[in-house]
């Protein structure tokens, strides 16, 4: 029994991959990784004397400003710069990259034989779910590893805590996906489960600021939504910063971002799974 | 699951749709019950829009139905398990178009459990047996509508089921095509493997099927085996030199009596007024040509049926 729930696992996992290859998803992510990489490797050089920093150059500019640099805060820096990068305009990426792959599986005359089959709904999206975390999360371990070996081999110092914001950007994309997950189930639209995945992303990033925007308010009650809403939404901005934190070796001094996103995913994927148990197909 | 349990059973099953913003309601499936027993090849008519294909749907689970049960093999046709011995194949089906033919066989046979070198051996012998042999490797947007429906027999056949669900199996093949795939649903019969047509090639369905059922307006309009549904009322008998008396005293014995080219056509109700007919032409030592009992053809039964259904609203 548990064998065949693997198999077949496996095998919806198997599919979104040769759909993410065949749609040209898969190797287009690669390809922009592998480009940003080797920019990186370009344009980015730092000239070490006697275990210091003589010279950082981005682009030929001096960034040191003459003045001396400890080798690893230019690793942190740098690192620190790709992690921002990672949660910004990696996610958006890798959103866009993924929402297609789930709605497809809700065509009409594709749906109706994959449910013929005895697998259960649940284990459905569950398949097809983890078939697109792979596929994103692939590419999002080759550009930090990517990164991570290319500034090893140019400073000589290798921030393995770094590799851990692969694992924090799967997680909040996984967060998001349950977004794409529940609007697919619901409209069967790539197009519209990007769009409110884009605006949940735009609104988490204003909530996460809710402690500033708190002047901005006339009367109690805004603020207080605001607030309510921070802790309702996912905290893709404070998962960002936590990975920032755990490759700085720094102490992480709430969970309480993972914790409230992981509920926020955790009621997404149960709406999910019981809109598409009523629904017809 | 007990071995008298029948294939198909379902009680009162209803499927009403309605959108949440509309009061209208459309009434798609109506209380059907129907029983497939193991063994059976079972023909499901009616025409266009009567609820056919939601019926199917409800069966496979990718329809929730409103009220009333199904069953496959004697469990809830809503548990996984119950479709573990259930192939189907759906009208207008859409492939993903990224698999091969042999992986698209070993996509769909993984979900139904079967294992991998099991996959590996039927997929080539269904890819041979439907003559994609050459093409199993080519993928499937590059296929042809017929080559996508003989695929997609091979897919429902990968795992060896029980049951075959097919929803117009002919539709878009050639002659060719067409006798294949009857070849091997007979194949299949000759196997013990359950199969449950949706056709409207009313001929290929009576040439093939054992039962119908025709729905009409979501409704079961009628059910019954075919041989018994196109039995005709009565007997056909011809007579090349009957002779006058022996007609007329057959005037009160036969539904009608009519002639041709000399050869005298006479009809009669039942076996018994046959019998009498046959011993008054002895009588008079009139030939008998041929006695055949009289049958409706299944698209005669459809058509009355739907007539009627017609009437009665």
């Amino acid at each position: 029994m548990r064998g065949r729930f693997a198999a077949a696992t496996g095998a919806l996992v198997v599919d979104t991959f040769r759909e993410s290859l065949s749609r040209k998803i898969f190797w287009g992510f690669f390809g922009c990784s592998t480009v940003l990489m080797l920019i990186f490797l370009l344009v980015l050089n730092i000239d070490i004397v006697e275990g210091g920093v003589a010279a950082v150059k981005l682009f030929g500019q001096d960034f040191t400003g003459g003045q001396g640099v400890e080798v690893q805060q230019i690793v942190n820096a740098v690192l620190g710069g790709v992690s921002v990068f990672l949660f910004t305009a990696g996610l958006f990426f890798s959103v866009f990259a993924s929402a297609g792959l789930i709605p497809t599986v809700f065509e009409p005359g594709r749906i109706e034989l994959l449910l013929s089959k005895p697998v259960s709904r649940p284990h459905l999206l569950f398949g097809k779910f983890l078939g697109t975390l792979a596929v994103i999360g692939c590419n999002l371990f080759y550009l930090v590893f990517g990164v991570w070996v290319i500034l090893g081999l140019k400073t000589g110092i290798w921030q393995v805590g770094f590799l851990a914001s692969a694992l924090f950007a799967v997680y909040a994309f996984a967060v998001l996906l349950t977004i794409v997950l529940f609007v697919a189930v619901i409209s069967q639209s790539a197009v519209l489960a990007t769009m409110v995945t884009y605006f949940v992303m735009l609104l988490s990033g204003i909530f996460s600021q809710h402690e500033n925007l708190g002047p901005y308010f006339n009367s109690q009650w805004p603020r207080d939504l605001v607030t309510g809403l921070y802790y309702v939404f996912p905290k893709i901005p404070d998962i960002g910063n936590m990975a920032r934190l755990a490759f700085l070796g720094r102490e992480i001094e709430t969970w309480m971002p993972l914790v409230t996103s992981s509920l926020f995913a955790a009621v997404m994927l149960a709406a999910s799974v019981f809109v598409f148990r009523r629904k017809d197909c | 699951m007990s071995a008298a349990a029948p294939v198909i059973q379902t009680e009162g099953l209803t499927k009403h749709f309605q959108r949440f913003y509309s009061r209208r309601v459309v009434r798609a499936v109506n209380g059907i019950s129907l029983k497939v027993e193991p063994g059976t090849a079972f023909g499901l008519l009616g025409p266009n829009g009567s609820g056919k294909t939601t019926f199917i749907k409800m069966l496979l689970s990718s329809i929730v139905p409103t009220a009333g049960s199904a069953r496959l093999f004697g469990k809830d046709c809503q548990q996984p398990e119950a479709r573990r011995k259930v192939g189907y194949l759906p009208e207008n089906h859409r492939f993903p178009t990224y698999n091969t033919g042999r992986q698209m066989l070993h996509f769909y046979a993984a979900l139904s459990g079967s294992g991998r070198d099991e996959r590996v051996r039927r997929a080539g012998e269904l890819l041979e047996r439907v003559g994609l042999a050459d093409w199993a490797d080519v993928r499937i947007g590059k296929y042809s509508k017929g080559m996508l429906q003989r695929l997609g027999l091979a897919q429902a056949l990968m795992h060896r089921p029980s049951l075959v669900m097919l929803d117009e199996p002919g539709d878009g093949v050639d002659p060719v095509g067409r006798r294949m795939i009857r070849d091997i649903l007979h194949e299949l019969r000759q196997q013990g493997t359950t199969i449950f047509l949706n056709s409207h090639l009313l001929a290929e369905v009576e040439l093939f099927c054992d039962e119908v059922a025709i729905i009409r307006r979501g409704e079961l309009a009628l059910t019954g085996r075919i041989n018994q549904l196109t039995a005709g009322s009565g007997y056909h008998l011809s007579s090349p030199d009957a002779a006058q008396g022996a007609l007329n005293e057959l005037q009160e014995k036969t539904a009608s009596i009519a002639s041709n080219n000399g050869m005298a056509h006479l009809h009669f109700s039942d076996r018994d007024a046959l019998n009498e007919g046959i011993d008054i032409l002895r009588k008079h030592e009139s030939q008998i040509e041929e006695v055949r009992r009289q049958r409706s053809t299944l698209e005669d039964v459809f058509m009355r049926t739907i007539e009627e259904s017609k009437e009665e609203r």
